[in-house]
């Protein structure tokens, strides 16, 4: 989850959890985000059209 | 005597170390300047796009361009750039060549050992940004938020990707297969993306009272004028970027391009200057309007992109003037035919890209490609083809789904009223520009 070294001496990847599967967890939790934005957007349209369609 | 030369050896070996480091360090700066000026692209079809929309759906058509953008970025990192790394064989997947590009591979993130990725994924993001945007400014004023989303995701980090992977890359088919040559993405970019958003067009339609019902059609007039002139201007300005991006840095060595020749930057600046002056003059011979001489500069670009590293500049200049002509002729033949495309995406990257790879055919025939064919008339009609088909079908077919879950427009009612007041909670002019006659808009709930 955290640091994947314990010294910068030849470290490579370096970023957070490289190397186990943190990343992944990252990865699925970004892309369910994408996905609900877009829902999201889908849901605010309905209902603002439907709204103004009332009036 | 030999304490000398083991120093001498040591001072050789940390002057070759710090010249290594220079040449990466260098590369990276390059390419992180290039992304930077290809943000003011999107700057540029910002102000572009919202100008070119109604008072009544300005702010709109703005959140629409800003999302795609910000979609892009994720999408671009999750599968877009394994795309890029895994089909330049064709449609047949590259597991190995891919492995780079897999979301949670080594490369693809803060690592001390790679300065490459990072900043090769940025610039393509860029280029995939741009695509969506091109479609973008098509569809203004009536596709639905969420559709668009979906669509600017599906263009930008699925099909331009897979078509830059065949027709931008220094293993793609087109190359190795037939001697394709496209310096500056007039195919994979301008071509996709323009024949993408018609795709979309014939299943969205045009707008409400752009046609009437004997098949005139009527101007929907941009509500800023100047916004969008401006807009477009900042566009090329950061085209500067983009074609950096299209050279390769070599550090050690001249520049290549993606496709392995020899070039400079000097070449792409002879060029791009004289078909961007071209593509003006064009477009304001044949419609005397500062949209469409804008527009033109655009086009005269694209239509001499494919040989912006090769051409005698006067030539690039015709060439400029063919896409700055070009472009609005065909805007209108497509208005005729009752497609509505709001900003002449279609025409000015679709066309003008197409224009651009044929006449390379013809003018940029004989150039060497190492093991691969040479340069010729042949190649660059397969790889039109592919690009128009690559672009234009998923757009058609992703719309069509789209339209037929009923995410791809807007309800009619909400169109005539306009997006802004309906579905907007602040409003773009608040103290007036009540120009339409429907009252200053007030912000929606």
């Amino acid at each position: 989850m955290g640091s994947p070294i314990e010294t910068w001496e030849g470290a490579a990847a370096i970023f957070n959890g490289a190397g186990g599967a943190a990343p992944v967890i990252w990865l699925v939790l970004a892309g369910v985000a994408c996905f609900g934005a877009i829902v999201l957007a889908a849901i605010h349209e309905e209902h603002v059209y439907a709204k103004y369609l009332k009036k | 005597m030999e304490q000398e030369l083991a120093e001498l050896a040591a001072k050789v070996a940390a002057l070759e170390e710090g010249s290594a480091w220079s040449t990466t360090i260098n590369m990276e700066v390059f390419y992180w300047w290039c992304t930077a000026l290809m943000f003011i692209i999107h700057a540029g079809f910002l102000a572009y796009e919202m100008g070119a929309s109604r008072k009544k759906n300005v702010l709109a058509s703005g959140i629409k361009n800003i999302l795609a953008f910000a979609f892009m970025i994720p999408t671009f990192f999750f599968f877009g750039w394994w795309i890029y790394l895994a089909f330049p064989g064709g449609l047949i997947l590259d597991f190995e060549a891919g492995a780079g590009g897999i979301p949670w591979s080594d490369a693809m993130g803060p690592n001390l050992t790679d300065n490459a990725t990072g900043i090769f994924w940025a610039a393509f993001t860029l280029f995939a940004a741009t695509t969506a945007s091109i479609f973008s400014g098509a569809v203004i004023e009536r596709i639905k938020l969420s559709g668009f989303i979906i669509l600017a995701i599906l263009l930008g980090s699925v099909v331009w990707i897979l078509a830059a992977a065949w027709a931008w890359h220094g293993d793609g088919w087109l190359l190795t297969e037939y001697g394709w040559h496209d310096f500056g993405a007039a195919g994979c970019v301008h071509m996709v993306a323009g024949f993408f958003a018609l795709g979309v067009l014939l299943n969205l339609g045009p707008r409400i009272g752009k046609y009437n019902a004997d098949g005139t059609s009527n101007d929907i007039l941009p509500h800023n004028v100047p916004m969008s002139v401006f807009g477009l201007m900042i566009l090329i300005v950061g085209f500067f970027g983009f074609l950096g991006g299209c050279i390769i840095y070599n550090g050690t060595g001249q520049w290549t391009t993606i496709f392995g020749n020899p070039t400079t930057l000097s070449a792409v600046a002879f060029n791009t200057l004289m078909c961007f002056g071209g593509g003006i003059i064009g477009a304001w011979v044949v419609t005397r309007d500062p949209f469409w001489m804008m527009s033109g500069a655009l086009a005269g670009i694209f239509a001499a992109a494919s040989g912006l590293d090769v051409y005698w500049p006067p030539l690039a200049f015709l060439l400029g003037i063919g896409g700055g002509v070009i472009a609005p002729l065909v805007f209108r033949w497509l208005d005729k035919l009752g497609i509505d495309d709001a900003v002449g995406a279609v025409s000015v990257h679709g066309f003008a890209g197409l224009f651009g790879v044929l006449a390379f055919g013809v003018l940029g025939a004989g150039y060497p490609n190492g093991d691969y064919p040479d340069t010729n008339f042949l190649a660059q009609l397969i790889g039109a083809v592919v690009m128009v088909v690559t672009g234009f079908v998923p757009g058609y077919v992703g719309s069509l789904i789209l339209k037929t879950v009923g995410l791809l427009r807007i309800p009619p009612e909400v169109e005539i009223r306009g997006m802004d007041p309906v579905k907007v909670p602040i409003s773009a002019y608040p103290e007036g520009m009540d120009s339409n006659g429907l009252g200053v808009p007030a912000p929606a709930e």
